[in-house]
């Protein structure tokens, strides 16, 4: 996986350019992070649409507020906070009403017959996928940031604004009700 | 749910087995302090349902990076990015360092 980490660039050099009103740093930013922060979007939003919007949204944020990012955490970590911000306020906007976690943690998982042994693997990712769809917004991220970015714990609920405790809490109660969906579909896996 | 063999005191082999369906996540992680670590790693040993449950749960933690690649819009996203932020006007002079 490319990771913002991994591109071996420096991003404290175009942070402190862009902070001093470099636009050219600044988009250089955006070349190295746009497509991994619009992934996580993705995948918080529903609407393809909507997550280009929240990606482009996040990025102005972060222009208009590069002063006051004092370097204190990393940048992609500052910049995937905005991003995931900007996801929730435009989810929990559209969300009615939120009813216990117990009943609403997932989805029913997909109920076609036939023996799971021979589901294919591309099955298995759409179970995943719709699986992970079905999370509550704030069980989804976790899950999102950690088993699908691949972000360590520490990262990850430093985006999400959690204390590990409470992160760790989540991502786990995520993991169960996604194997609880699509369990039927794991390659070897049986009752437990 | 019937353990294996149950060579601890009952009310060890229970708590050990809420510590395991409760701390699975931070063992696959390795994100458990030693004692801990042991202790599930010991009951998995002897309780066939915790060991059953604790590959499955890796199963599914490991399955969720086929979800990684979603695709390479990277691209054309930061161009929508690019041509959003050129509208934007340049930052104020108290704006950073």
């Amino acid at each position: 996986m490319t990771h913002p980490r991994s591109t071996g660039v420096d991003d404290r050099a175009l942070v402190a350019r862009a902070r001093a009103g470099d636009r050219l740093a600044f988009e250089e930013l955006v070349r190295l992070h746009a497509g991994r922060l619009h992934a996580v979007v993705r995948r918080l939003v529903d609407d393809p649409h909507e997550a280009d919007e929240v990606t482009q949204e996040a990025f102005l944020r972060a222009w208009r507020a590069i002063g006051t990012f004092k370097g204190d955490s990393q940048f992609f970590t500052w910049l995937y906070r905005i991003g995931v911000n900007e996801a929730h306020r435009r989810t929990a906007r559209r969300t009615t009403a939120i009813t216990s976690l117990e009943d609403q943690l997932v989805e029913p998982a997909d109920s076609r017959p036939g023996p799971a042994a021979q589901f294919e693997r591309s099955d298995l990712r759409a179970a995943l996928e719709k699986a992970v769809r079905g999370l509550r917004p704030d069980y989804r991220a976790p899950l999102v940031l950690r088993d699908i970015e691949g972000l360590t714990t520490t990262e990850a609920a430093s985006i999400l604004g959690l204390g590990e405790a409470a992160f760790k809490s989540r991502l786990h109660r995520a993991r169960l009700a996604v194997r609880a969906a699509v369990r039927d579909q794991l390659p070897g896996d049986h009752e437990a | 749910m019937m353990p294996r063999a149950m060579p601890l005191h009952p009310i060890r082999f229970y708590r050990d087995h809420r510590l395991t369906r409760a701390h699975s996540s931070e063992y696959i992680d390795d994100e458990l302090g030693a004692d801990d670590r042991n202790r599930i790693e010991e009951h998995t040993h002897i309780c066939a349902s915790c060991a059953r449950f604790l590959a499955s749960l890796r199963r599914t933690v490991r399955a969720l990076g086929l979800l990684r690649p979603i695709g390479s819009a990277g691209t054309e996203v930061s161009d929508g990015i690019l041509a959003r932020l050129r509208e934007e006007p340049d930052l104020g002079e108290d704006a950073g360092a």
